[in-house]
Formats: C-alpha cells, structure tokens, sequence
C-alpha cells in the first residue's frame, strides 16, 4: 500500500564545510502524515540535514527520495527539482521587509497570476486577508513586513510555507519568537495539515514541545544518527539528554583560577536589552573567572555581550566599573568573516588595528620596531600559523583566522575579554589551542566573558553559567555543574 | 626573540610554497610599482620618436602640468581607501580658489566688496574647501546618504556656485597669496612640483607609517572588523572627506596661480582624470587597496601621454580619444597584475 511506503528517504547524506564534517552518513526517513522530530545538540547537524533535504544546501553525496522523485546527490544544486514537494522553513524569517504582508505571503505564487504572468493585486489581497482571517491573525494584508513584531513575522514565514500545499515541510525551530498563544494556532495548523497527510520535520529545543506535538523522533549527534524513528512515548527527558550527549571523548577541563574576593572588573547595572524588556539585567565580571552566556538563539546572549564590550548602547541602564574608568576590553566578534579580521590585509596590519593607539609615538606614526615586537608576541602566544606575518589572513585556515582575531583583541593588553562563538567553525586542535588561551588569559586575571551555542565548550571553559532568554537572565549555574545541567537549562527543559 | 620564531617559519614555507621572484612580484604590485616599467618604457619610446620630450625642461613642464591632478587624485585616494568617493572634489578646484578671489578682489573686477588682505586669499581658499569637505563628511556619515549621489549633487550646486558668485566672468590677478604657489620658481623648479611632491611623500608616509592611515585601509578592507576593533570609524571617514576636499583646493589654487586667474570653467572633467588615475595606479575602488606610490604612477602615466601626443602633433581630438583607450588598457594591465599577485579578485 501507498501509505506504508515512505513520503521521504535520505540514504547515506554526507556534507563537510571546509574542515568541519556536518553529516557523516546519516539514513532518515519520513512517513506520510506524521510529524517527525529531529534531536540534537548545537551542531549537531539537524539543521544541515534538513537544509539538504529541501535543497537549499546541497549535500557532498548520498541519495534523496521525496515522493516520486529521486535524486542523487553529487555537490550540485538539486533544489529546483524538488521545490513542489518540500517547504522548508527556517530558523531565521526570510521575509522582504519592503514588500506588504501579501506580497511577501504570494511571492513567485501562481494562484495570484492571470495571463502572461501578470500579478494580479486584487486577487492577492482577497487570498492574503482570506489566509490572514483563517490564522486568526489581526494584520492588514497592506502593511510592510518590516514593520511587524518578531512573532508575527515568524507566523507569516510559516503561513507562507504551508500555504503553498506541499506533502512535506521542515519547520527548523519555529516556535522561537512565538508567544504562547501564537504557538497554539500553529500547533492546530499543524495537527489539522497532519490529518490531510502533510508530512512535518520538527526541529525544537524546546522538549516539552516535541511531546506535545510529535509522533516520531530521530537524534543526531556529531552529524551521526543515534536513534533512528523512535516513537515519542517510549522516550523520556532523561533519555533523550543522555542520547544528545553522549559518551566524552578526552578534552581538557575547566580550571577556576578566580581567587576568593576577587575585584569586579564590569559591571552592568540595570540593563534592558530592548524596550520589550521587562526585569533589569544586572550582571558582573571579576578578575580570573570565566563567565559563558548561554541560551536560544536570538535571546539576547549576544546582544548583552555587546553591550559588555561597549559595542551597542542598551535601551535602558549602564556599564560601570567600580574603580570608576572603565578597564580595556578585547572583543572577539561573533563572525569573524563579518567583522573579526580584514581579509586582503596581512596577519601584522590586522593584529595592529586592534591597539593603534599603543602603537604609535606622539605624533601618531607606528614605530615599525614596537609594532614587529608586539604582533609577534602576541601571534606567539595566539600560536598564529602563518607564512609570514605579511600573509593575507583571508589565505589562512579558519582555526588561524581566528587566532588572528584574539592576537587583535589582545593587542591593547585589555584587562576583560568578551568572545562570542570563539571556536565557531574551527577544527579540533586549534579549539583546544584557544581553550588554553582563554584559561591562560583568566589564570593571569583577566576577567572573560564567553558567549557560546556548545555545551561542551562551555562546560569545559565556565566557572558560571548565565542562561539568557527572551532578553533577561533566567537561571545561573556556578561551580560544580554537570553537563547535563547545562544542557536541560539551554533546551529551556528546567 | 618571539619574532625570530614566526619568521623563521616564514622562511621555511616561502621556500616550499612560493618562489622568490613570485614572492617579488607580489611585493612589486602591492607596493604600487606596476605602472612603473610601462612610464620607462613610454619615457624611452618617447625621446627616441620626439627630440624634444627628453629635455629637463619638458619633463618639468610634465610635472608642472600634472601637479593639479595629482593633488586631486591624492585627495580622491583618501576617500576611495575606506570605500566611499567624492565626486565635489571636481568642484571645490574651482569653487575654492573663485570663492577666494571674489572676496580679495575689489567689486570693479568682479568682487564682491569684501576686498580682504591679499595674503588671506590662501586661507580662505583653504577654509572654504576644508568647509565643503566637512559637510560632505556630515552628510556621509550623519545623515547617511550614499557619497555618490550626495557628492554628485554638491558638484553641480558648485559649478553653479561659481557661476553665481563671479557673474558668470573671470577673475584676473587675484592677489599674490592666492598665486603665489601655482606661479613661483625656487632654484628653477616650480613651486607646484615642490607643493605636488612634499604632499606626496607626507601622505604616503601618513598612509603607510601613521595610524590614521591604518585605519583607512582597515575601514576599506572591511568596515565591521575595524569597528570591532575598536577604531572610531565615523571619525574616521569624515576626517577622509575633509583631507580629500583640502588637497582639492589646494589643487585650484596650483591651478588659479599657473593661470594668474580663477576661471569659470577651471577644474571641469578632473574628477575623471583622478578616477583614472586612481584605478591606473592601482587604487582599488572597493576601497582597502592601493599606494600613494601607485597613485603618483598613474598620474604621471596620465601626464606623460597627454605631453607625448602633443608633441608628436597628434591633433587634439584624437589626443582626448586616446587618453580615454589608454586608460582603460592600464587598468586592465593593473587588475590582472593584482589578480594575479595576490589571488584576490578585485573590481577596479
């Protein structure tokens, strides 16, 4: 029978991203009307393996079925051919903020179409307030997507997806800026979809959630599958952390260099990260501790780090130091090829611009002896691999790059440093590199500010824990905890 | 002693990796030296097919003559290295030095009655320049309007400025201050040259040496990381605007004192010139790239072909025409010279 086969196979996936190998192989399946979760930690690979699956990242081999076509993969664009069976919603809306709600919930959309390919505006406003009415959603269909509230934008990112009535959809972490009640409506979407047969891929690190709505669940871990279509009622909490994490290979632990009355360093008094805000976030930096931020993307982990390193003004509150003048603080960006080094500029010039002030005279013009000295010591320390100190750092491998970009922050001898993502992207060896730099930097009483999405790197860095979500500080965790706290608290479980 | 440890390794790899004459290569180019055999090349061609080119009073009449330019390229280089461009500066060669005029000279010759001390003339020039950089820097960076369309306006508000303020009419003679510097000789060489040199070697030394300089090429090659890094990148780029405007008006009064007049017209259709020259010596126009050193080549380039064809009685229309074929052969020599250095593609 028809519906016993099913509506998805993926034999084999594989994908590497430079040194970094995503997906290693990795069998899934999707049966018809069924919303199938998929599990993992940070990287993972959920979300690599579901953008394979809708094409919208190629993947390096393996073979992909989704109803009646096939499709085998060679590093090559496939998305084309399957772009009338799959949606593929993602984590982040990608919305046209100039364009109206009905623009952008018709796009490339052939029912709002008469002949030659005109547009037609009337039909497109009828279907969009007809679609907006069965939401239950209270926006005109004429106001600009740019305009609308981070949930409402998320909604018409799924409206849009489901509207366009494909067999299968991948929904990847879509209730993360909705409100409860917003969450309902979807749930009852997604239920009522469910029962005309659309198949669902659900990825969420929210537990309580995959119980709620999901029949099936497949866990990934290090881009292997784990646990492959388990039904949701034989599984608990427990077991499934225990299978997101998995047995620990050797690596080198947290150490607290922090002594007893330790001075504060940084301090942010009352802040409020955006005018939704509604508790005050107060928070301290002492010398020699190694602090993480840690929670959902997107819940303001990131822009609080900012606000530490004086690199966005927050809506409400201060950062002070007790001594008074605020200490030098090194910032280590959170994409280094957005905003962490200079791409066509050497390793000498791109460690430089982090403390051309220190290096220059009276008069402003960098004594080329100082300036060989410093970089130098500072890419020894960083252990900065390069051909030479004149090598374009846009040649060198990630792991480098980001050294470079710490050699940078270093540069002005700051007495606080804030890294968001410090290893994203790096191989194996050159984390463990920036991992003893990092506890080198604290154990000489810097105080270090972490921002990271990986359990583990944080459980091996952090003496303290600061959960962040929804733009306020949730929980704290200090000293002795396991890694399997930290992971219940950032799935939001605890 | 650290330092012995990294280029130790440097020296391991460049032996495995790259040959010493690539290495060369690269150097040459990134140093701006590209256009430099092709200027030997033309310079030779030039005194075997003209007699009269390689005379020492010919080759300094070349440097009188591109000293304008020169300076106005310079100026443009400021803006390009962080990726913006200033299409005013065209503007300000003529509106500066005019504006200056009609405040020294007496309303008989065309002033407006101010008649200011003759050695004010320099400074006004200046100021008004300086001003005009300053509100091109504003509306860069505070307004936030993009520096091709805001700049292109203020270019043709200018033009119309100096019709406006001058009636339309030349000024002759407008005071010694004002033409001294486009005029004199000191030890037979004129003080243009002097003027077009030292500002030459100043500039390449802040691009190179200072850590204003740093930051330009560290804004251009990529605005968030320098911003990350801590340098104070709107201050930055305004400053960029009002050093490039300054160069310009020092440029219109060169040209005002070579022509012991301020003209209506003067200035029109530099600004293409200083792009051309700018790409020529190798001024990446995405901003990040490029040398004074490059920059002077390109200038010179541009001089020496235009003095070449006069000599060689080429009649002027086609000496326009070929001006504008030569560019475009240079900067395709310059690209693929880049290309091919460093790896990087780049659009000039």
């Amino acid at each position: 029978m028809d519906n016993a086969r099913p509506i998805v196979e993926m034999r084999d996936i594989a994908k590497t991203f430079g040194s970094t190998r995503a997906l290693r192989g990795v069998n899934f399946t999707v049966m018809r009307g069924e919303v199938h979760a998929l599990l993992g930690r940070n990287g993972a690979g959920k979300s690599t393996l579901v953008s394979t699956l809708s094409g919208y990242v190629s993947a390096d081999t393996g073979s992909i079925r989704i109803g009646e076509v096939e499709v085998e993969a060679v590093g090559q664009n496939y998305a084309p051919s399957i772009r009338k069976l799959i949606a593929h919603v993602q984590q982040t809306p990608q919305l046209f903020n100039l364009l109206t709600v009905a623009e952008n919930l018709f796009v490339e959309n052939p029912l709002v179409r008469r002949g030659f390919g005109v547009v037609s505006h009337k039909l497109m406003l009828e279907r969009a307030a007809g679609l907006l009415d069965e939401w239950n959603m209270d926006i005109q269909p004429r106001s600009l997507a740019g305009e609308l509230g981070a949930g409402t934008r998320q909604l018409l990112e799924i409206m849009k997806a489901l509207s366009r009535g494909v067999p299968v959809m991948i929904l990847d972490e879509p209730t993360a800026a909705l409100s409860n009640a917003e969450k309902r409506i979807l749930f009852e979407h997604v239920r009522a979809l469910k029962a005309k047969g659309v198949s669902f891929v659900y990825i969420s690190h929210h537990l309580d959630e995959v119980f709620e709505i999901a029949d099936t669940v497949t866990i990934l871990r290090d881009g292997k599958v784990v646990k492959e279509r388990e039904p949701v009622e034989r599984l608990d909490v427990e077991t499934i952390a225990d299978l997101m994490m998995g047995e620990k290979t050797v690596r080198s632990t947290r150490q607290d260099f922090m002594a007893d009355e330790a001075p504060i360093l940084l301090q942010a008094r009352g802040i409020r990260l955006d005018r939704f805000s509604e508790k005050d976030i107060d928070f301290e930096v002492r010398a020699g501790e190694i602090v993480a931020l840690a929670g959902p993307v997107g819940g303001g982990k990131e822009a609080l780090a900012m606000v530490l390193a004086g690199q966005q003004r927050p809506e409400d509150g201060e950062v002070i130091s007790p001594r008074g003048k605020l200490p030098t603080i090194g910032l280590v960006p959170t994409d280094r090829h957005a905003s962490g080094y200079v791409g066509i500029l050497g390793v000498r010039e791109n460690v430089a611009i982090g403390g051309l002030d220190v290096l220059s005279g009276k008069l402003g013009f960098i004594s080329k002896g100082k300036e060989a000295r410093h970089v130098g010591r500072l890419a020894q320390q960083t252990n900065v691999i390069a051909s030479s100190l004149e090598q374009a750092v846009s040649q060198l491998s990630g792991g480098n790059q980001q050294k470079v970009v710490f050699a940078r922050a270093l540069c002005r001898a700051p007495e606080v440093i804030v890294a968001l993502s410090p290893t994203r992207g790096v191989d194996v060896g050159a984390k463990e590199q920036l991992y003893s730099l990092l506890r080198d930097l604290a154990s000489k009483g810097l105080g270090v500010v972490v921002v990271s999405d990986e359990e583990d790197e944080i459980d091996q860095l952090a003496n303290r824990v600061v959960i962040v979500f929804e733009g306020h500080v949730v929980d704290e965790l200090v000293g002795e905890y396991t890694i399997k706290d930290l992971i219940l608290r950032m799935e939001g479980v605890v | 002693m650290s330092t012995d440890v990294v280029s130790k390794s440097t020296l391991k790899k460049e032996h495995s990796g790259q040959s010493r004459l690539s290495a060369f290569g690269s150097a040459f180019v990134a140093g701006g030296y590209t256009m430099y055999p092709v200027l030997l090349i033309l310079v030779i061609v030039g005194a075997v097919v003209a007699p009269r080119f390689a005379t020492a009073a010919n080759l300094l009449n070349i440097l009188d003559q591109v000293s304008v330019l020169g300076l106005t390229t310079i100026g443009l280089t400021f803006v390009v290295l962080i990726g913006r461009l200033d299409l005013s500066l065209e503007g300000i060669v003529g509106f500066a030095p005019m504006f200056a005029a009609v405040t020294l000279v007496p309303v008989a010759a065309g002033g407006l009655g101010l008649e200011l001390p003759s050695w004010a003339g320099l400074f006004v020039a200046l100021g008004t320049a300086g001003l005009i950089g300053f509100f091109n820097g504003f509306m860069v960076v505070r307004v936030g309007l993009n520096p091709f369309i805001s700049t292109l306006g203020l270019l043709v508000l200018l033009r119309g400025g100096v019709l406006i303020i001058s009636n339309g009419r030349s000024i002759y003679s407008p005071g010694k201050a004002l033409t001294y510097l486009g005029s004199a000789n000191w030890f037979g060489i004129p003080v243009s040259v002097i003027v077009f040199i030292v500002v030459a070697a100043v500039v390449g030394l802040v691009f190179h040496h200072h850590r204003y300089g740093r930051a330009l090429y560290a804004i251009g090659g990529n605005e968030d990381a320098a911003r990350a890094a801590g340098i104070n990148v709107d201050r930055v780029i305004w400053s960029a605007f009002v050093f490039a405007a300054l160069l310009a008006g020092l440029a219109g009064v060169l040209m005002t004192g070579r022509l012991d007049s301020t003209v209506t017209t003067q200035g029109q259709g530099i600004i293409f010139s200083a792009f051309a020259a700018a790409v020529i010596g190798g001024v990446s126009l995405g901003g990040g790239r490029g040398t004074i050193v490059g920059v002077v080549s390109g200038v010179l380039l541009i001089g020496v072909i235009n003095n070449l064809l006069t000599l060689a009685q080429v009649p002027s229309f086609y000496v326009q025409a070929s001006t504008g074929a030569v560019i475009i052969v240079a900067a395709v020599l310059t690209t693929i010279a880049s290309r091919r250095s460093s790896g990087v593609r780049t659009r000039t």
